[in-house]
This record gives structure tokens, C-alpha cells and sequence, in this order.
């Protein structure tokens, strides 16, 4: 990013900061408290005296690690606090009035017209029984939304006043879809009256096509657009008058999913959830908490959930439309660098406690509190901002590296661990005569003692590639060699001896861990099934392995519930581990995971692998987390392997373009970072 | 969906055909010997002993038996009991009032059930939910023939509000005692799983996004609690309509009403094995249409469901 560039939207920037700051904080939030009570009623403090406003427009992020009372203080905020949690002190401010007293029937007048909410999981937060369409009209009819015309907050006004003339309400009137198809009759017609003719006119003809979208574009832009091609203003205005004559429920309902960048909007209303990908469902959301035009919208981890590709559209787009509309945003997240990104002011909780808020740049650049500090240097999309920057500077990006990758040579020299070769992986999909091709012959090699990512969306097809190098799951072609011996002829002794040098460690450690065994039994289990030692030598050896990990011995009667994400995940490396296998197959392994957890599970695999020369294969979605770990990276897409590099190879010159819209996806990427 | 429907009626054959033989071998299995049963105290007279014998294939292998049934079953001709009714005249006599015993039965447990289940699930630790559960815990855990003589002994003989027994042909207010024992196990369980459903539903992220939406409390709980949690509750409803059908044996016993249950009881006890087959290949035809049906319906409920 050029210097004047940066400049000059730093002077836009402040110039919407007065014009926000005018205004009056929509939101402002004092000293607030929140408690949950337990079984035996205590009180658990979950938040305490945090403050924080948001100004009508702004982007505000509270970030903080899982348990630090982000989402509480947003739900607080909503008043949809779970279960026994309930204000206790401080208070809650929307356009200067106080609100944490509401009943649940006040709060109803302001949710969904002056708050709205998009949510964290997109799975979980529609009902799988109801239309997508439905679930927004909901929305619309709560509030006794008029379909028929926009209702614009005042930022918006004011912002787009300044730019546009004055328009009347009746200006604001939706596109029906009625009356689409005369209206585009009528457009060409004065097109050609007013001499655009030919390809001109067929270029505007598409651009009207594409643009008039019933239900989301008004009466005025449809004028002003005619204008904008060359039809009179009085002709342009007589058009629109004539033809835009208001929305149905309908056209509205797939105008704001248009908006919310659904495409085929119409259709896509009339499927379930089941239907739709996380992407979509997730726009569709996005659709819902902006139906009524709220003037804040509470984006709770909205794109955590989804693959960064899409998480970065997704929030582009959000960011474009909140603009477009003036809503304030208030972005709660656990990733820094996406805060920071996205935000104009940034505010860090910790243990229920706002310990940093200012504006985002200053936070990132100069943290105070030792636990932002912390978190500026977990953040893996921070730290490989960092090494690039670095690099870009003629620093020695070494000493910033966790992981010291390893070079071209001594990868060419070392031996091959495990080799993957044209390999393919065929499913039968219902109802569908061709096969589906998960993966479609892939080739690489894994180099004992080193990393090899394998990095894609999801649906590339890089877990399939896993399951199948674990043999768990049949190739349909192509082999999988483990010390140059074909995995596919491993039966039973030849097998159980391939399943103790190669283990892997799962995503999700809720489900990866049984319930009913208690740590002790998860991480002595593969001892017993390999029959390796008696039961004192075993429990031994389980007291070592906890160590390893850095978990107490203490944790050993008990269960999993009662352990944390990360904590779990270290019994997930400590069973892995339990065996000294040479290999380690890593599926998303840390994807679930804060990024202070997460920094401290990728510090223990490297650890593990300087002392030990272990190999690992390491599946992830996030090319952050791959330079803090990796020596080569493979990008799959779509079941093929696109591109296959060194990490410095493939952050430096990336080959493809698709590897380059993952690398562009990475949050916090164009920050520019003080190197403090 | 047309040929999934064809593949689930084709699979009746192999079903019923099964039960068929499984309950003649069963029947044939029992022991004591019709013929002589007919006789009661009189001498026997060989000569028309082996005739009737003869005239219900008694003399034949079980087997040879068990196919000659199925030949006339095929033409709907179920055979005579040993007192020479047709057999289907019977069943004809019977099966209406068990028809009516099993949908009062089925209303009553349907509407008390998700009524109490639902108020539970909502107010769930309130006094009225322990209540609630302690008295559907009472009703599943006291067996039926229990509840049934407590109800006829205090709310017929003492109080005098309700008639004590149906006998034959009758009414709606003869039925109204034994239906509502006869539902009141499944009630009971309705009323466990409605609350189950709806206090885990309302917890569920998506009840969230709609109060966040602006929605009213009383629509968000008809249109994403109760609407979700009634799922599983009918598929069990449209399972225990078919069970109802043939499991009122004890009540119908204890409340002397002459349908199925009371016919098969009978039936038992004399040998009469063409009737007792009969009534069970009927069952198996309901339970089966019922189970079906239920699948169906629960596509209609659940649009992740689809078949093909």
C-alpha cells in the first residue's frame, strides 16, 4: 500500500470519525457486569465493569480468547444473555436510552428494527425446519417492515446526503418483479430514443439486467442509472415513476438475500438450510440481521466457521453493506489480525475485563496490557505478517520463527518417509450416476524428520488425502508407502505395527476424546492394544507423556468434559504420542483452537519435532498457521494438488492464482505493522 | 418416492409371511388338544373326534396346515372357529370396538400428553414440572392392570362417575375409563419426551436468531420450539397408534369390552389357532400401514428427511 494511498483514506477515515462522533455514541456501554449463577448459586463473574461505545457507522471489535466475556457483554447487549446469566450492575446505553433493565417484551420493540444479530455458528443458527425465505420474512414481519419501500438509518442519510440530492420517500420505493420485465421494455425503448445503440446499448441493457434486482434496488437509482446512460433526466424520472411501483414479500425477501451476496437469490429462498453450504448459510444470516435496516448489528464471530477464502468475501461484502447502509458494526472475534483489519477501534477482554480499547492501528502497534502483547505475538496471521515484513526489509526473519524451516537441500537429502502416489479417491453420490472425484491424483512425499502442509478449502479433498495415508479409508487408485513398503498389503500384525509408528490427532478434540474414559484410560489405551509393558511401566509412561504435553499429573482421573479445548488437544498429542511413532498425521489439528492455545499446541508439535525427529503431516485450512509450522506445503483444490513448494517457495512467489487468493485471504495481511 | 413406497409395500410380504408362520408354530406349539377341549367333560367319540379333525386339517402336518391357511387366507377365506363361525365374522364383530377403544385412547394421551409436556419442558424446576414428572413416572413404572382396577374401583364403584366394565356394544362413556388407561402409559412417556424435546430445543442456537429478530415470545415458541420438538412426538404417537390396535389385551380384559385383545385372549385359550392367526396377521397389516405411515409423515415434518 502506496504512502499517499494510505494517507488519504486515513483523512476519509477521520472525516467519518467527526461526522460519527456528532452523532452521539448509538451504543454505549458503562461499567457492566454480568453474572452466571451455578447449581449450588454462586455467582460467577463472567463479565466485570466493562466499558465501551460504538459510534453510528463505526466497525468496533472486542477481541479476546474463549471465556474472556466477549460474547456475553454482545449478548448482554442484546439481552438474549443463556440461561441463569443476568445483569447485575453498569449499564446499557442505545441512542441514549438505558436498556439493561428491559422486559423481555421491550426488548422485542428493539431487537431486529435498531439491533441485529448475525451469529457465530451458521449450521446451528437456522432451523433446519423452515425455508431460508421464511426465516427472513420472520424478520421482516416482526417488525412490520414496509416491503415496499426502504427505510435508510440516519448515517446514511447524512453520508449519502452530501453526494445525492435530497430524495423524497417515495423515491425510496423497491423494484417490483412484476413489473421488472417492463420496466426493461421501457429502458431500451428510451435507450434508443435518447441514440445509445448497439453494443453500448447492450452493455447498459446488461448492466440494468444484472443491477435491477426486485426488491433491493429503489425507484431513484433506477433513475439515476438511466441518466448515468444517457436517457433525459425528465424521461429517466417518467420511467421510474411509471414502472417502480413497490416490492412484494417475495422480491424483497430475495432482495435482501441478493444483497447479502446470495446469488440466484429467488430460487435459494424456497430451500432449507440443508441445502445451503456454511458460506451460504451464513450469508443468509447476514440477510436476516440486516432485514430491518438496524443501525447496530452485533457480528458474533460471524466467519469463525468458515474456510478464510470464504471468510474473507463474506466479510467484504459486510463491510460494503454496513457502509452502504451506516450501520454501526460491533465485531466480536478471537483473531486479532481480522480485528484489526476490519475494525476502527479495537477493545481486548480478558477474564471478564476490558484491559485495551483504542483505535485498532495504535492497539497492534503498541500494546499496553501484557495480555495483548501476548496475543499480538500468537496471532498466526500477525506473526507471518510479521516475517514477510521482515523480509521486506532485508531483516533476518529467523530469529521471528518458531519453526526453523528447513532448505531445499537438506529436504532433497533426507529420506522419504511416507510417499503418496497418484493417488485417487472416488465416491458415489445419491442419485447421481458419475462418481465424485474427492481427490484426483495426488502425488508427494513426506521427509522424515520434517513438515509437510497440506493447505485448501474445504471440499478440496486434503482430510480424504489423510484417511487414506492413516488407511482408514480405500484408495480408488494410486498407492500410499510408508519406509517403501505399500500400506494396502498391511494386514493384521504388519498392520497394528503400521498403526504404532503412524497416529494421528483429529479437530475437534470434543469429539476425538470417549467421554467415559477417564485421561488416565484415553492416553494408556494404544499401550494396552500394542500389549507394551505391565500396568505399572504403563502408568509410568503415561506420567511421562503428560509431562511432554505440560499437563499436571493430576489431570489423569480426570475426564474430558472438565478440560479446555487446548488441554484436551494436548491429551489428543499425548495419546498420539504414546506409542514414539515416527509419523504424526495432524487433520485440522489446531483449527478449533484459540490462538494463544493454538500458538501453544503448534510450539509443543515443533518442540516435539527438534527433539524427537518426528514427521508430521499436517492438514489445515489456514496458511497462517502453515508458516509457523511447515517445511513444504502442497495446496489442494477441488481434489487435485495445485501447487507443491517449500513454505518460503510458496508465501514468496506463489505459482497459482488460486494459492494467492488464500495468501490474500489470510486476515490482517495488508496491515501495515510497526516492527516494535 | 413412488418406487421407495413400492419397495416398503413389497417388503410387507416377506414380513407377514414371517409372523404367520412364526404364530401358527406357536399356536400349534401350545399344550392340550382343541378337539378334546370341544368335548369338555363328555366321553369323546373317536369316530367324530378324527372327523373333525379331518374338517380343520388337525390330522395334518404342521406345515401342510400352515400352507393350507395361507391358500385360503389368500382368498380371504380365514377358515371357521371350532364352533363354526367364520372367522372373519368374528374379527368383523370385534375390531370396531377396539377401532374406537385405540382413537379415544390415542386422542386422550395425544392432547394430555404434549399439553403437560410442553408445560413442563417450559417451566422446567417449577413446582407444577416436578409434579408433572413424578405423576408420569407413577403411571409408567404401575403396571397397567393396576392403574386399571385402581380407576374402576374409585372412579366407578366409589364416585360412580363412569360405568365399571364396557361390556358388548358400547358407548362412548362405557369406553372413556378404559381408554384413558389404556393411554396412560403412553401419555406418560409423551409427556417425557415432549419435555425433553422442547427444553433442549428452546436452548438451541437457531431460538436465538429468531428472538433476535424481533419475534414475540409466543411465536417463537410455536414456530421454532413446539414445531421442532413435535417431531419425534409424532413419529412416536403414529407408532403407538398401530401398538394400541393390538396391545389392549390386559384392559380390555379388565374392562370385559369385546375387541381384538379380548378375542385373541380367548382365542388362546381354546387352541383355535385359525383365529389367533388371523387376528395377528391383521395386527402385523396395521403396524406395518402405521409404521409407514409414520415414515412418511416424518419427511412432511422434516425436510432433511427424503427418500429414495
Amino acid at each position: 500500500m502506496s504512502e499517499m494511498n494510505s494517507n488519504s483514506k486515513n483523512e476519509k477515515n477521520e472525516k467519518l470519525f467527526e461526522m460519527q462522533k456528532e452523532q452521539g455514541p448509538i451504543l454505549e456501554v458503562k461499567d457492566l457486569k454480568v453474572d452466571f449463577t451455578t447449581g449450588d448459586k454462586r455467582a460467577v463473574h463472567a463479565v466485570r465493569d466493562a466499558s465501551f461505545n460504538v459510534y453510528p457507522g463505526q466497525w468496533v471489535a472486542i477481541v479476546g480468547e474463549s471465556g474472556s466475556g466477549k460474547s456475553t457483554s454482545a449478548m448482554a447487549v442484546l439481552g438474549l444473555l443463556p440461561g441463569t446469566g443476568h445483569v447485575v450492575g453498569g449499564s446499557i446505553k442505545l441512542e441514549g436510552e438505558e436498556i439493561s433493565h428491559y422486559t423481555r417484551k421491550q426488548y422485542e420493540q428493539v431487537l431486529g428494527d435498531k439491533m441485529g444479530l448475525v451469529p457465530q455458528d451458521p449450521m446451528s443458527n437456522l432451523n433446519p425446519v423452515w425455508r431460508i425465505g421464511t426465516q427472513v420474512e420472520e424478520a421482516l414481519k416482526a417488525n412490520h417492515m414496509d416491503i415496499s419501500h426502504e427505510k435508510r438509518s440516519k448515517l446514511a442519510k447524512a453520508l449519502a446526503g452530501s453526494e445525492v440530492a435530497v430524495k423524497s420517500e417515495d423515491d425510496e420505493t423497491f423494484i417490483g418483479s412484476k413489473e421488472l420485465p417492463d420496466l426493461l421494455k421501457a429502458a431500451q425503448a428510451a435507450l434508443s430514443e435518447a441514440g445509445v445503440t448497439g453494443d453500448k446499448a447492450k452493455k447498459k441493457m446488461d448492466y440494468f439486467t444484472a443491477e435491477w434486482v426486485p426488491g433491493s434496488e429503489t425507484r431513484w437509482r433506477v433513475a439515476d442509472d438511466l441518466i448515468k446512460a444517457g436517457v433525459s433526466d425528465d424521461k429517466a424520472w417518467a420511467i421510474a415513476k411509471q414502472y417502480v411501483l413497490g416490492s412484494t414479500m417475495t422480491d424483497r425477501i430475495s432482495g435482501l438475500l441478493e444483497e447479502a451476496g446470495l446469488p440466484d437469490a429467488a430460487t435459494r429462498a424456497r430451500q432449507y438450510p440443508h441445502e445451503f453450504s456454511g458460506g451460504m448459510l451464513q450469508r443468509a444470516l447476514i440477510a436476516i440481521g440486516l432485514a430491518c435496516r438496524p443501525d447496530l448489528l452485533i457480528a458474533d464471530e460471524p466467519t469463525s466457521a468458515l474456510d478464510v477464502t470464504v471468510q474473507k468475501r463474506i466479510l467484504d461484502h459486510l463491510h460494503a453493506l454496513t457502509d452502504e447502509l451506516g450501520t454501526a458494526v460491533l465485531f466480536i472475534t478471537h483473531d486479532l489480525g481480522l480485528a484489526a483489519e476490519r475494525a476502527q477501534q479495537i477493545v481486548v477482554m480478558y477474564k471478564g475485563q476490558v484491559v485495551e480499547s483504542g483505535p485498532s492501528l495504535e492497539v497492534l502497534q503498541h500494546p499496553q496490557h501484557p495480555y495483548t502483547k501476548r496475543l499480538v505475538a500468537a496471532a498466526p496471521s500477525l506473526a507471518s505478517q510479521r516475517i514477510i515484513s521482515a523480509k521486506e526489509h532485508g531483516e533476518n526473519a529467523e530469529a521471528l520463527m518458531e519453526h526453523h524451516v528447513k532448505g531445499e537441500e537438506t529436504l532433497e537429502k533426507s529420506e522419504h518417509i511416507i510417499t503418496v502416489s497418484h493417488l485417487t479417491k472416488e465416491f458415489k453420490l445419491p442419485r447421481k450416476k458419475e462418481m465424485f472425484k474427492a481427490v484426483d491424483d495426488v502425488s508427494f512425499s513426506v521427509k522424515r524428520g520434517t513438515t509437510l502442509a497440506i493447505v485448501g478449502e474445504s471440499g478440496s479433498g486434503k482430510s480424504t488425502v489423510a484417511n487414506m495415508v492413516l488407511k482408514l479409508l480405500k484408495p480408488t487408485s494410486g498407492t500410499v508407502t510408508y519406509e517403501g513398503k505399500d500400506i494396502s498389503g498391511f494386514e493384521g500384525k504388519t498392520l497394528l505395527d503400521f498403526r504404532r509408528h503412524v497416529q494421528p490427532v483429529f479437530q475437534n478434540p470434543y469429539g476425538s476424546l470417549d467421554p467415559m474414559y477417564s485421561i488416565y484410560r484415553s492416553i494408556e489405551e494404544p499401550l494396552r492394544i500394542h500389549g507394551i509393558g505391565d500396568k505399572k511401566s504403563r502408568e509410568k509412561r503415561v506420567r511421562e507423556l503428560l509431562d511432554l504435553v505440560e499437563m499436571p499429573q493430576s489431570v489423569m482421573q480426570r475426564y474430558p468434559n472438565e478440560l479446555s479445548g487446548g488441554q484436551r488437544q494436548r491429551i489428543a498429542v499425548a495419546r498420539a504420542m504414546a506409542l514414539n511413532p515416527d509419523v504424526i498425521v495432524c487433520d485440522e489439528a489446531v483449527s478449533a483452537l484459540d490462538v494463544l492455545v493454538q500458538d501453544q499446541v503448534l510450539r509443543l508439535l515443533n518442540d516435539l519435532q527438534a527433539e524427537r525427529g518426528l514427521s508430521y503431516l499436517f492438514i489445515t485450512h489456514d496458511l497462517a498457521v502453515v508458516r509457523q509450522i511447515a517445511d513444504e506445503v502442497v495446496v489442494m483444490q477441488k481434489g487435485r494438488l495445485v501447487e507443491h513448494a517449500t513454505t518460503d517457495e510458496v508465501f514468496d512467489h506463489p505459482q497459482k492464482q488460486y494459492t494467492k487468493d488464500l495468501l490474500d485471504a489470510i486476515p490482517g495481511g495488508h496491515l501495515q505493522l510497526g516492527l516494535d | 418416492m413412488g418406487k421407495y413406497l413400492l419397495r416398503r409395500i413389497l417388503q410387507m410380504i416377506p414380513v407377514v409371511l414371517g409372523t404367520t408362520l412364526l404364530v401358527y408354530a406357536l399356536v400349534f406349539a401350545l399344550p392340550g388338544d382343541p378337539v378334546k377341549a370341544m368335548f369338555g367333560d363328555k366321553p369323546i367319540n373317536a369316530a367324530v373326534a378324527a372327523q373333525i379333525r379331518a374338517e380343520y386339517n388337525l390330522d395334518k402336518p404342521f406345515i401342510i396346515q400352515y400352507l393350507l391357511f395361507l391358500k385360503n387366507a389368500l382368498t380371504l377365506n380365514f377358515g371357521n372357529t371350532f364352533s363354526g363361525q367364520p372367522v372373519i365374522d368374528e374379527i368383523g364383530q370385534a375390531f370396531p370396538v377396539t377401532i374406537k377403544l385405540a382413537l379415544m385412547a390415542f386422542v386422550f394421551e395425544a392432547i394430555f400428553g404434549v399439553i403437560f409436556g410442553i408445560i413442563s419442558g417450559l417451566k422446567k424446576g417449577k413446582w407444577y414440572d416436578s409434579v408433572i414428572l413424578i405423576v408420569s413416572l407413577l403411571l409408567i413404572s404401575v403396571p397397567t392392570f393396576v392403574t386399571g382396577f385402581l380407576a374402576q374401583y374409585f372412579i366407578g364403584v366409589k364416585w360412580r362417575l363412569l360405568p365399571v366394565t364396557a361390556g358388548s356394544d358400547p358407548g362412548f362413556l362405557d369406553l372413556l375409563m378404559p381408554a384413558m388407561v389404556l393411554g396412560s402409559v403412553s401419555m406418560a412417556y409423551i409427556i417425557r419426551l415432549t419435555r425433553s424435546e422442547v427444553s433442549s430445543n428452546i436452548a438451541e442456537d437457531y431460538v436465538r436468531t429468531a428472538r433476535a429478530k424481533g419475534m414475540s415470545n409466543g411465536s417463537v415458541i410455536m414456530r421454532h420450539v413446539l414445531r421442532n420438538s413435535l417431531i419425534p412426538v409424532v413419529t412416536y404417537l403414529g407408532q403407538d397408534l398401530g401398538a394400541l390396535m393390538s396391545g389392549a389385551m390386559i384392559s380390555e380384559t379388565i374392562f370385559n369390552v369385546h375387541g381384538i385383545g379380548f378375542l385373541t385372549y380367548q382365542s388362546i385359550l381354546k387352541g383355535e389357532s385359525n383365529m389367533v392367526v388371523s387376528i395377528v396377521t391383521l395386527l402385523t397389516l396395521i403396524f406395518v400401514v402405521c409404521n409407514l405411515a409414520v415414515d412418511m409423515l416424518y419427511a412432511a415434518l422434516d425436510p432433511r428427511i427424503r427418500y429414495a
